[in-house]
């Protein structure tokens, strides 16, 4: 039985009602994997022999019938900078290429927790800093839609893995958009949860104000499972928000009535493709058939959210990987002349050309005389941008715009020219700035067969809303459909 | 804005080589000019005194790692501890 195009929810259901085993799923999740990752390239490290020894434990228990997590026996890849003890964790960074964490991050620990089998690692920008997943160090990433084309970034195998059938779901993380804008090219489904709902005791650090971990899933229903079992309060994470998190999935319902939605009008303006436009608002309108309130707002700081996310997500990522020194773990240059040659060296040899130009850009804007000019601006401009959120979402519920102002770009396209990809972000980084909770959800195809993203966006912690408007648009559009490969 | 890459690696302890720096200066050229773009706004930065950060005890905690667990990733290592270059004469 081919079980690699089945979501999440069907598959549990499968086992709950023991028409399949997790190891017979497993088994067939690695099959997948073998006859496409060639074409694919998602993964940069498999754990086929461990999750096959967890998948018949899992099975002893299912069998024995205990009461289990829905996501106990289902094959999950997890990006490759969340922390797996035992299981080597590299960034897609040479800097990291030997390294095997001595601890799991919570999310790992949470998923293992709910019997969640782990796939393996899988392929991402180089410390998550890319829009295309071109800037891994080992291998680039195809677009199971089209192979000439990139999956998106910095998630992208999370998303290409999905997609392919290679995992049932997946974990990405989210610092400017690298969930969304990825699930968007794939067609897949990608929730960035409220900043500080779900830990990242684990999670490499890239922009720690910025980053959160998040489920990249084939239905939204799938999405809602896993953001149930890896949020919370965790106290490893300074930020980490305590409050009373509800089954997202149990509270799903997909009605609509009166909801109110914002559209932006500074997200459909120059450089949106006429195709994502028409598509992002067809789904709108099918929404408001639903009884759903439609209402244009403005946010007029989106023009400038570039130029904040970039100064504060380098400004941290300089200070963040200032510990890849070559001393403490990771990669060592083999030859050089004193300490402060061998970090040098280290660094230049174990980095990439786009995390020097980030490191070098979040060093700039912090050094001497630049500080005001460029760092207390962008933290201006976010509060700006910030408040221009939460005075909207005082009058409504969602806010709909596109994921990405196009679709999959080709592989090489904007390589060679960091501002063209940086333009890319340009829908996403606000939630990340305004630390809000937003996801992406397959609304159409292009005149190319590329898929197109519908991106909602919700107020803080308003993750239920979230789920239920994109669950009642999936009720309308129809589910998951695997592209031919 | 002219920008001494020179200086910026130095400070970001990386070397960049010559037949690298053109290429490294005109990208970041392009990149300071794209994130400059931004209004002047004549407001402070604040600390939001409602939303204190919650700092953990300062009490002892159980080492759950061995010496060799958390050594085994280090790149050069010597009688259990770690191997930097001479640094004082």
């Amino acid at each position: 039985m081919e079980l690699y195009n089945k979501t999440l929810s069907e598959l549990a259901l499968m086992l709950r009602e023991k028409k399949i085993s997790s190891a017979e799923l497993t088994k067939s999740i690695f099959d997948r994997i073998e006859a496409v990752e060639d074409k694919i390239e998602a993964y940069v490290t498999l754990n086929k022999e461990n999750a096959l020894k967890a998948a018949e434990e899992i099975d002893k228990k299912i069998s024995c019938g205990e009461d289990l997590s829905p996501l106990a026996g289902i094959p999950i890849g997890i990006k490759d900078n969340i922390s797996t003890k035992g299981l080597r964790t590299t960034c897609s960074s040479k800097m990291l290429e030997n390294y095997v964490p001595p601890f799991n991050a919570t999310v790992m620990n949470k998923l293992c927790d709910a019997g969640a089998v782990i796939t393996g690692k899988l392929n991402m920008d180089e410390f998550a800093m890319g829009s295309s997943t071109e800037t891994s160090y080992y291998k680039k990433t195809k677009n199971p839609y089209d192979q000439t084309r990139i999956p998106g970034g910095s998630s992208g195998g999370s998303a290409a893995a999905v997609a392919a059938g290679e995992a049932v779901a997946a974990l990405g993380s989210d610092t400017g958009g690298s969930i969304r804008q990825p699930a968007s090219y794939c067609g897949v489904v990608g929730l960035k949860p409220t900043y500080g709902s779900v830990s990242r005791f684990g999670l490499v650090a890239f922009a720690s104000s910025l980053d959160q971990i998040g489920p990249i899933g084939k239905s939204v229903e799938d999405v809602a499972i896993i953001q149930s079992v890896i949020n919370g309060y965790d106290k490893m994470d300074g930020t980490s928000q305590y409050r009373e998190y509800t089954d997202y999935k149990a509270n799903l319902k997909s009605d609509v009535k009166g909801l109110k939605i914002g559209i932006p009008k500074e997200y459909f303006g120059v450089g949106i493709d006429d195709n994502v436009k028409s598509s992002v608002m067809n789904a709108v309108k099918q929404l408001e058939g639903e009884g759903a309130i439609i209402k244009e707002i403005s946010l007029p700081s989106t023009d400038y959210a570039l130029s904040s996310y970039y100064i504060i997500s380098s400004a941290e990522a300089s200070s963040n990987l200032a510990r890849y020194d070559g001393v403490k773990y990771g990669f060592r240059a083999e030859n050089y002349d004193g300490l402060i040659d061998m970090y040098e060296r280290t660094r230049s040899e174990g980095f990439g050309d786009e995390v020097k130009r980030r490191i070098m850009l979040g060093t700039f804007v912090l050094s001497s005389g630049f500080y005001d000019a460029y760092y207390k601006k962008a933290k201006l401009l976010q509060r700006r941008i910030s408040n221009e959120f939460t005075e909207n979402f005082k009058d409504i519920d969602v806010i709909a715009t596109p994921t990405v102002p196009t679709t999959a770009f080709k592989i090489g396209e904007h390589f060679n020219d960091p501002v063209k990809m940086y333009a890319t972000d340009i829908c996403t980084v606000t939630i990340n700035i305004a630390g809000l909770p937003a996801m992406s959800i397959p609304c159409g195809y292009d005149n190319n067969g590329l898929p197109i993203g519908l991106q909602l966006i919700g107020d803080k912690f308003a993750e239920q809303t979230l789920l239920n408007t994109a669950y009642a648009y999936e009720q309308l559009k129809g589910g998951f459909k695997l592209p031919t490969l | 804005m002219n920008i001494d890459i020179k200086h910026i690696a130095k400070l970001s302890r990386l070397k960049i080589d010559d037949d690298e720096l053109e290429k490294f200066e005109a990208d970041m050229q392009n990149i300071v000019e794209m994130v400059e773009r931004m209004p002047n706004i004549d407001e402070e930065l604040t600390i939001d005194e409602n939303n204190a950060m919650k700092l953990r005890e300062d009490k002892a905690v159980t080492n759950k790692y061995t010496r060799e667990e958390l050594l085994s990733n280090a790149p050069f290592v010597k009688a259990g501890c770690l191997v930097v270059p001479k640094t004082v004469e």
